[in-house]
């Protein structure tokens, strides 16, 4: 399974977006707001399972930020931070 | 109303900015500096004499409150509670100013739970302590000084706001670093940063900032109120305890900071407020308590009461995915 396929996944699964299959998530939906409907405190919970599911930190807001945009921006992070 | 309108846009809510014009402030601050804190609570006495008797629109703000903690009371009753609530908020403003303008040695803070908070705090998941608006956090803060971890602070100060925080009299830099609940996500990643550091994180677990989403409602002196749950959805996504810590005066200079209880919050709660319904009511219980206690000294002057519960979020049991 991808990056991309296992976080789709993860976010319909852990953080029960029961209206939603992970087939129906948009690459570049925002994941916060319009879009996937993620509010402030989701990222929260976003943050630790991704750390749990892929052993990668998002350690501040300046990583966060960039990173916490779309799915794809989200892989383009967990992949970046795996190869360094 | 639209159907899909945010009802926390439309309602009457609470506001930090004082009453007081900014020279009535200065002037209170200069009789501190000439007189010291008596005088001070002489001449405040007489200012919330004409608050009470002459502002209704002042009064009847902490007649909401009041209202559900004498519910017997009336007229005079009610018109004594409400100078005497005030008054003691007045005190607390002006203890906090002392503290800022005399210094530290001015007040004197005892604290109740040091080894609880320690051993909290040695958990290295971090602390996440929740206050209300009652008492006088900021005037006890340095009570907390042998934690010897940097504090952060969901603070939201509005614009206009002319109160002074008792470091700012002094000129001192801030002794603990604010979060700015309309930043980024509410604040959420810089609050888990905090936590990962195994630091401590201070919030207001009595007053809802920003969307009505982030609150549930739990009975409260009677009636549902809507109480923000972020600390409990932090606490549970990172294993942090929480300690409710409350502020009373206890005497002309003194204070009690109480570690007033412990919260544990089962990691992976589902999505949604009424998971977190069980410990935002334990929160309210111990807010129930104080008040009990120091019934003039819980400061929300708005109706916390003016809520449309959801019926689920009041009788529903732990909905855990376990």
């Amino acid at each position: 399974m991808s990056t991309k396929e296992k976080l789709k996944q993860m976010l319909v699964e852990e953080l029960n977006l029961e209206d939603l299959s992970p087939e129906e998530i948009e690459d570049d939906a925002p994941l916060f707001g319009e879009g996937l409907g993620l509010d402030s405190l989701d990222a929260v919970e976003l943050v630790v399972l991704i750390q749990k599911h892929f052993g990668v930190e998002i350690k501040d807001m300046e990583e966060g930020r960039p990173a916490l945009q779309s799915v794809n921006t989200l892989v383009s992070f967990i992949e970046a931070k795996r190869a360094a | 109303m639209s159907p899909g309108e945010d009802k926390s846009a439309t309602r009457g809510r609470w506001s930090s900015r004082s009453i007081g014009a900014a020279w009535q402030h200065r002037f209170f601050y200069g009789l501190i500096r000439l007189g010291g804190r008596r005088v001070a609570y002489a001449m405040l006495a007489l200012v919330v004499l004409y608050y009470v008797l002459l502002r209704p629109d002042q009064r009847r703000k902490s007649q909401f409150y009041l209202r559900r903690r004498f519910p017997e009371a009336r007229g005079f009753g009610l018109l004594s509670h409400s100078y005497r609530m005030s008054l003691a908020l007045g005190k607390s403003l002006i203890d906090r100013a002392v503290v800022g303008i005399l210094g530290p040695g001015s007040t004197r803070v005892s604290l109740s739970g040091r080894e609880e908070l320690l051993a909290l705090l040695a958990e290295g998941k971090g602390l996440i302590l929740v206050t209300a608006h009652a008492g006088s956090w900021q005037t006890t803060m340095a009570a907390l000084d042998f934690l010897q971890q940097p504090v952060s602070l969901l603070m939201q100060r509005e614009a206009g706001d002319i109160d002074r925080h008792y470091f700012e009299h002094g000129g001192r830099a801030c002794p603990f670093r604010v979060i700015d609940p309309r930043g980024y996500l509410g604040g959420a990643l810089e609050m888990l940063e905090v936590l990962k550091r195994g630091e401590i994180l201070s919030v207001m677990g009595d007053r809802l900032l920003g969307s009505d989403r982030n609150a549930v409602a739990v009975d409260f002196l009677g009636a549902p109120v809507r109480f923000p749950f972020s600390a409990y959805k932090l606490a549970s996504a990172t294993g942090a305890p929480i300690g409710v810590l409350l502020s009373a005066k206890t005497g002309t200079d003194s204070y009690e900071l109480r570690l007033a209880r412990v919260i544990r919050v089962p990691a992976a709660l589902k999505r949604g407020s009424g998971a977190f319904a069980p410990y935002v009511r334990q929160f309210a219980e111990t807010l129930e308590d104080y008040t009990q206690k120091h019934p003039y000294q819980f400061f929300n002057f708005y109706d916390m009461w003016e809520t449309e519960p959801a019926a689920s979020a009041l009788s529903d049991p732990p909905d855990n995915k376990e």
